[in-house]
């Protein structure tokens, strides 16, 4: 019965410990903005950094992302391997998911508009990510995706 | 009939029997409300069972039955049917049942009665209509902004104000009940749990309301937005209180099944009570385990709202597990003579099928609490979120558990209130295993596909050949698993129209409520 106690007390103590001591919590920098400001504070952005179909986010800056059915701009956003680097991410329209998939890795977040997620991302590995939208947005759902590409 | 002149019958022209199995008084208005409540909950959950298949077929990438138009429309349905739908009027039917053939009483009032099952059914009717046409292909969650037309808003607010009315009548019901003196002492422990499954639907309902009519504004054009993280959150006030009111009735059926099956009750009456009690406390505040990822409430927020709150709410389940297979096993060893820590099991007829539908629920639903606990962790919310983790979450609790269980009662409930022996019931057996079997592999496959990132609701899962090669897989064998289930689940319906229709009549209690112990 104490064992049992005293077991319930520390899964509890790690659960909320792991708030603070934890590497890989859910963001929770936010911040509210309009659609119409953030559709037009992320094409200008992408204009500067290399397009809306493929932006790079140069070291110690941050990124920006609009997600817009169907798809997100930039759609395939380059972060170098090892650096921390701040995505903020927004929807324009309806809500909208924002899940890096593939092997063994998978990241998902609820993406509103008029709310900006700021997430702080380390990669280690170089390569090409799968972006999908998971969240329903519409009858070509299925079609909005994009892209993170960690170079070293 | 000397119990009918002690009731004052201004006005009624009902007749009333004794049930030959419980000995119960039942009137006949009682008997037709939960009956025709019940008969609308089977149907419901045909279609819903029905638009399963469309969506697990299509899910299966080596089959992808439908367009992609039409399966975001029947997968929309299929959530409205099989999680709204079905359920609601299932409980409905329990709440009649509870609140006036348990207690020995009458509805309290009829009119009533009708009115909010007419309501149901038209709001039922105009939700699918709208749904089918294609016209509001916007999941049953219908995320505002997002917007569909504005009778489907219209069906869901008249099949709220139904189902409250029905909660209105519940309660008078028993206020009646207790003034007229048709039971003594406290209320019989099913009553007990189906009101505090009451308690958790009013609060659902209105807090449904408050999501659903501005949303219903704002697809009339009569306000310019809705704020999409509020509506989350009245929403899943909504939709996740709504799945305790499910839980609470899954275990009320466990009881049933239990007592009417092997003759067991709880093992200790206020325990049962406490956990049910446990529920109501619990589940009113869980719903923030929806927001983990979502980028508005604080961490603390969701940690207590999501995280603690959903890991205590395992609590009240296990109590009952422990409950329901305590009290059957010291029934039976009360009963006969058996050998050793498990020779008790030896003595259950394992081949009838509300036993197998009771195994199933139980086992089923222990998953689900599992994923369930994995999914509300904060940290790990951001592995599963909208990934098919979460459909292998709902379906091993709605499902495997709940599904199961009423389904299972319902070979009792069925004859008892028709008094007509149970359709072919070696058939019976057959549906409900290959059911328990299909969904227990098919959930399996569902949480294993989430693991490996699959996303839910979505109708092609290549992304244009990006995505990563092992999804496919386990997609495929989910739609296997889930044709095993479907066709269990169609005997299902077939078994209960048979009964209904053409079932032998008798008025034998071994032959309506077959004992489930050799």
């Amino acid at each position: 019965m104490w064992l049992i106690m005293v077991a319930g007390v520390l899964m509890a103590a790690f659960s909320i410990g792991w708030l603070w001591w934890g590497d890989q919590n859910v963001p929770s920098k936010t911040e509210t903005t309009t659609t119409a400001a953030w559709l037009a504070k992320v094409t200008a952005w992408a204009g500067t950094h290399g397009g809306m179909n493929r932006a790079v986010v140069p070291p110690g800056e941050e990124g920006y992302i609009a997600a817009v059915r169907y798809g997100f701009i930039p759609e395939t956003i380059v972060v170098k391997a090892g650096q921390p680097t701040t995505l903020n991410i927004s929807s324009v329209d309806v809500l909208h998911g924002w899940s890096i998939v593939g092997d063994n890795q998978n990241i998902s977040l609820e993406i509103a508009p008029r709310h900006v997620f700021s997430a702080t991302i380390t990669p280690d590995e170089p390569g090409t990510y799968l972006v999908v939208c998971n969240e329903y947005c519409g009858l070509q759902h299925h079609t909005m995706k994009g892209r993170i590409v960690v170079e070293r | 009939m000397a119990y009918v002149e002690r009731i004052p019958l201004a006005g009624a022209s009902e007749t009333v029997r004794d049930c030959p199995v419980t000995g119960l008084r039942v009137w006949s208005g009682a008997q037709a409300l939960t009956l025709a409540n019940a008969v609308a909950a089977v149907l419901a959950l045909a279609l819903g069972g029905l638009f399963a298949m469309g969506v697990a077929f299509t899910r299966a990438p080596s089959v992808e039955l439908l367009g992609s138009d039409s399966f975001y429309a029947t997968l929309t349905a299929h959530g409205v049917a099989a999680l709204i739908l079905w359920p609601i009027f299932f409980e409905v039917a329990a709440i009649v049942f509870a609140s006036s053939i348990l207690l020995n009483a009458r509805v309290w009032s009829m009119a009533l009665g009708w009115l909010s099952f007419a309501l149901m059914v038209a709001g039922a009717v105009i939700l699918l209509v709208v749904i089918l046409t294609g016209n509001a292909s916007v999941m049953f969650t219908a995320y505002v902004p997002l917007i569909a037309d504005q009778a489907f808003y219209l069906g869901y607010l008249i099949f709220a104000v139904g189902a409250l009315l029905a909660i209105v009548n519940f309660c008078m019901s028993i206020v009646k009940a207790r003034a007229e003196g048709t039971f003594s002492g406290s209320l019989p422990v099913i009553t007990y749990g189906v009101a505090c499954a009451a308690i958790l639907a009013l609060f659902s309902i209105l807090s449904g309301l408050v999501a659903l009519i501005p949303a219903w504004l704002y697809s009339n054009g009569w306000i310019d937005s809705v704020e999409p993280i509020v509506y989350r959150t009245w929403f899943w006030g909504l939709g996740h209180t709504l799945q305790y009111v499910n839980v609470v009735a899954m275990v009320v059926c466990w009881y049933g099944i239990v007592a009417f099956g092997f003759g067991a009750g709880p093992v200790n009456q206020k325990f049962t009570r406490i956990a049910f009690i446990l529920y109501v406390l619990i589940a009113l505040p869980v719903l923030g385990h929806h927001f983990l990822v979502d980028p508005s409430l604080g961490t603390g927020v969701k940690w207590v709202g999501g995280t603690g709150m959903g890991i205590a709410l395992g609590i009240p389940s296990l109590m009952h597990g422990l409950a329901i297979m305590g009290g059957t096993e010291a029934k039976i060893r009360h009963s006969f003579s058996t050998k050793g820590l498990f020779g008790w099991l030896g003595r259950i007829r394992w081949s009838d099928p509300a036993v197998a539908c009771l195994t199933g629920s139980l086992l089923i639903f222990a998953f689900g609490g599992w994923s369930g606990t994995v999914q509300t962790t904060l940290q790990l919310n951001m592995v599963t979120h909208n990934t098919m983790s979460i459909p292998g979450h709902l379906h091993q609790t709605v499902v495997g558990g709940m599904t199961i269980a009423f389904m299972g009662f319902a070979f009792y409930l069925v004859p008892m209130l028709v008094r007509r022996a149970l359709w072919m019931p070696k058939l019976a057996s057959f549906a409900a295993w290959a059911y328990v079997i299909g969904m227990l592999f098919a959930t399996s496959f569902q949480t294993w596909a989430g693991a490996l990132g699959v996303p839910r609701r979505t109708w092609d899962q290549s992304y244009g050949g990006e995505a990563p090669g092992n999804w496919d897989l386990p997609m495929n064998l989910n739609g296997i698993a889930a044709g095993v289930a479907g066709l269990g689940g169609a005997l299902f319906i077939v078994i209960m129209v048979a009964t209904l229709l053409i079932g032998k009549r008798t008025d034998d209690p071994a032959e309506l409520v077959p004992s489930a112990l050799k």
